[in-house]
Order: C-alpha cells, then sequence, then structure tokens
C-alpha cells in the first residue's frame, strides 16, 4: 500500500512547482530531487522549502539542513515524520 | 569583462558596526564580533539571526531612512572636491539601495517610503543630501556592486572623462534583506565562521557604505589590474569546479608576480562558495595568508568590496591586518589566518567580492 505522506508530497511537488508533463505518480521515492532528471535549481528548492514549513508547521534550519531532507521523497517524509505534528500528517 | 588599467587611491573611508575605519579596524584587531542576534523581522520578530547594525541603528524602516546620519558622518570624510561634476563623477553602487523603504510602503502603506523605495530615487536623494551635482552614476550588480564602481571609475579616468572619481557604496539592511536571506536558509541562527569546515553553513548581514576617491597619478596606493568575471552558469550556483574563481584570479595573480602578498577574501561563512573561493585562491597565491573580515561585520553585501578596501588600507597603514574573526579550525585550507598578522613585508592585498550567480570580482592594492 502507497505511503499517504510520500503520495502527498509528490503531489505537492507537482503543484507547488507546476511541473509540466510530470504526474506525481511517475515520482520516484529514491530519485534525488534536486540534480535529477526532473531539473529542479535551487530556487525550486527555495519555493519547496516555504511551502512544505507552512504545510506541516516544521523548521529547516539550514540550506545543509535542507539539501539533506531534499535528498529524495523518501528522506523529506522521514524529515517531514520526524519534526511535524503527527496530526498535520496525512492518513 | 576586461582588467582595468591601473589606477591610483587617494582616499578610501568606511563605515561600518563598528563604527568608521580606524574604530572597525582597531575593533577587528581586538577581535571584537559586530554581530549580535537579532530578531529577523526586527519589531516583527522571528527567529533570531546574527545582524550587525551601524550607530545604533534600528532594523525597521523609516522615512526618510534612518541610516541617512550614517551615512552623512561617512561623506564627511570624503575629501572636498566638487563632486558630481563633469571632471568630478561619481559612481553610486548598492546591491538593495532603498528596496527596504519600497516594502515598508507594501506591509504598512505609508507614501512616505516611496521617496527612497527605487534605486534611481534614493541616489537622487542620496545625492541631494550630499550635495552632489548632476554627473551621478547608478551602478548595482550584486555583492560586487563595489568593484564595478571601481572598475568604471578606473576606466573614465583612463579614458579622459574624469580628472578624479569618487566610488560611493552602500548598503543597510532592513526586514526585506533579512527575510529575504532568511528564507534562503543561509541566515539561521549560527553565526558565520568563514573557510571553517563544519556541517552548517551561515552567513551574518551587516551594514555597511565605504567611499574610495581615485585619479590616474595622485594617491599613496594603488589600485591595478581589476578584474570582473561572470560565469553565466546559473542564476544562483557557482560552477561546481570553481573555474569561475580562478578565471576571475587570473589578471591579478599575472600582474601580482613575485610580490609577497596577502589576501583579503569575500568569505560570507557558507560552505560551498567558501570551499571553493578558498582552493581558488589556494591554488592562485599559495603562500599567502587569506583573511575574512565578514565573520565579525556580517555581510554588507553589494558595498562590502568598499568596505573592505578601506580596512585594507587602515591595515596597511597601522602595519597590522585582523585575522578571520569568528573562522574556526579545522578551515578549508590551512593558508586561512584566524589571528591578525604584520602586514610589514608583504607588498601588496588582492582583494576579493563574489555574488549570486557566479560574479566574481578581484584586485590588487599595492603601495603607490
Amino acid at each position: 500500500m502507497p505511503d499517504p505522506l510520500k503520495t502527498k508530497l509528490k503531489q505537492l511537488i507537482v503543484t507547488t512547482l507546476k511541473l509540466e508533463d510530470v504526474k506525481a505518480e511517475d515520482l520516484s521515492d529514491d530519485e534525488p530531487l534536486i540534480g535529477s532528471g526532473l531539473n529542479l535549481d535551487s530556487i525550486d528548492a527555495l519555493e519547496l522549502v516555504v511551502t512544505l514549513e507552512k504545510e506541516y508547521g516544521i523548521k529547516i534550519k539550514s540550506s545543509e539542513e535542507s539539501r539533506v531532507a531534499l535528498g529524495s521523497i523518501s528522506h523529506l517524509a522521514e524529515f517531514i515524520r520526524s519534526r511535524a505534528d503527527p496530526a498535520r500528517l496525512p492518513g | 569583462m576586461l582588467p582595468a588599467a591601473a589606477v591610483r587611491l587617494e582616499a578610501a573611508g568606511c563605515i561600518t558596526g563598528l563604527g568608521d575605519t580606524a574604530a572597525t579596524h582597531a575593533a577587528l584587531l581586538r577581535g571584537e564580533r559586530a554581530l549580535a542576534l537579532s530578531p529577523v523581522l526586527g519589531a516583527e520578530g522571528g527567529e533570531l539571526v546574527p545582524l550587525a547594525l551601524g550607530g545604533g541603528r534600528n532594523l525597521d524602516e523609516t522615512a526618510p531612512p534612518n541610516w541617512l546620519p550614517l551615512v552623512q558622518r561617512l561623506a564627511a570624510a570624503i575629501p572636498a572636491d566638487e563632486w558630481g561634476s563633469p571632471t568630478r563623477p561619481v559612481f553610486v553602487t548598492s546591491s538593495n539601495f532603498g528596496v527596504g523603504s519600497l516594502y515598508a510602503f507594501r506591509r504598512g502603506g505609508d507614501p512616505g517610503h516611496l521617496a527612497y523605495g527605487t534605486p534611481s530615487l534614493c541616489v537622487e536623494w542620496l545625492a541631494r543630501q550630499l550635495g552632489w551635482g548632476s554627473t551621478v552614476t547608478t551602478l548595482s550588480h550584486a555583492c560586487v556592486s563595489a568593484h564595478l564602481g571601481l572598475t568604471l571609475a578606473a576606466r573614465a579616468l583612463h579614458a579622459g572623462l574624469a580628472e578624479r572619481a569618487l566610488v560611493f557604496s552602500f548598503d543597510f539592511i532592513s526586514p526585506f534583506v533579512t527575510g529575504g536571506f532568511h528564507a534562503l536558509k543561509i541566515l539561521n541562527a549560527g553565526f558565520p565562521a568563514p573557510y571553517a569546515d563544519r556541517p552548517t553553513g551561515s552567513i551574518g548581514l551587516g551594514d555597511g557604505a565605504g567611499f574610495a576617491v581615485l585619479s590616474r597619478d595622485r594617491g599613496e596606493f594603488t589600485i591595478s589590474a581589476q578584474s570582473l568575471y561572470n560565469e553565466m552558469h546559473h542564476f544562483t550556483a557557482n560552477r561546481a569546479d570553481g573555474a569561475g574563481f580562478a578565471a576571475c584570479l587570473g589578471p591579478v595573480q599575472a600582474a601580482a608576480s613575485g610580490r609577497r602578498l596577502w589576501l583579503k577574501g569575500h568569505g560570507t561563512g557558507t560552505l560551498e562558495a567558501g570551499r571553493l573561493e578558498s582552493a581558488a585562491l589556494a591554488a592562485a597565491f599559495p603562500e599567502a595568508p587569506l583573511v575574512s573580515w565578514k565573520g565579525s561585520l556580517g555581510h554588507s553585501l553589494g558595498s562590502c568590496g568598499v568596505v573592505e578596501l578601506a580596512l585594507a588600507v587602515e591595515s596597511i597603514r597601522t602595519g597590522r591586518a585582523p585575522g578571520t574573526v569568528g573562522g574556526v579550525a579545522p578551515c578549508f585550507t590551512p593558508q586561512v589566518a584566524l589571528e591578525s598578522f604584520s602586514t610589514a613585508g608583504h607588498d601588496g592585498v588582492v582583494c576579493t567580492s563574489n555574488a549570486f550567480g557566479g560574479a566574481h570580482a578581484a584586485f590588487l592594492l599595492t603601495h603607490a
């Protein structure tokens, strides 16, 4: 059964970054988000971080922490689970 | 950009969170840090981040801007001349000009802020306050803005378009600026430690303004082999191999051949750029001690090139250069000087600045 948080994160990425020709279900759990086939750059990362902070009430403290969190969908889900109020998480 | 021809430096001065040139230099030698943890959005609060405000100034915007007295104090140290006349042009550089005023208007709706909110309005107002004529050129190229002013002033002098030129650089931080860097996650609760090889990077932001008076043949110092280089690689990032840093240093390296140098680097405290910059400097100038002063003063953005030029001049005049205040071992390169050192025995300093989008700048400062 798909992880509901990962599914939600994929949808957030596609809608926040207005990715054309990319469907949420096409995103891999383990592919790097930055510097991969998605062609995301540092401005995309900034936009994504701001959205995630608002959506889950978390705080990403430094660019290095941001880089780790955005390592992949799996990394991101793990990071959010460790920081967010469980009530804000899906499923 | 092609390197500019050598030009004389008649006078230079600055103002920072530690005071005027002499006070700043003395405090840096004592290892003092101007940065203090302050709410990132001023009166609106937010996370505590390292900021260095000049003269007890408040971060929140006022109309007219509360940094005017600091600029006026600095301007009083500029040698008197008919600045802004056709043969005495002024080159004004900044990264942010009065953008804080524009943001204040956006938030509060007070139209009084609008008189300072764009680069042209801000500089026109400043020129009136400081009594300059109309030959004033406004330049901006992020954090290499001041170097761009120095280069274009040198070219105006050598082209016979000016007999004497004033480069005036300023950047006073505001909630717009601090909020922006905070969103980028490079302005966080940690104090900057330039060139330190550590897990998390951070910068500080500080007020800064400075001036340099240039002429073709007068002055105690020479600025030679100025170099500007833009990687055109990505609109925020540097090339990962550091080639842009090396390309900028090339012309300065050639001009500095045979000299015993010290290096005043950009060194904001970010990890990736700090690693690339220090590696490029170590490759080009393997014996030269390297310092950055932004661990104390914070990054004064577009003004840093002229602010740090004034401090480099003061270091040479007094015979002692401050070390990398706030730096900690281990550093990216063993050349990083954490403590102050004697400038005796050195016959030049290479000063560098770098900016968003892979823009790089450097010049060599020597005795005339």
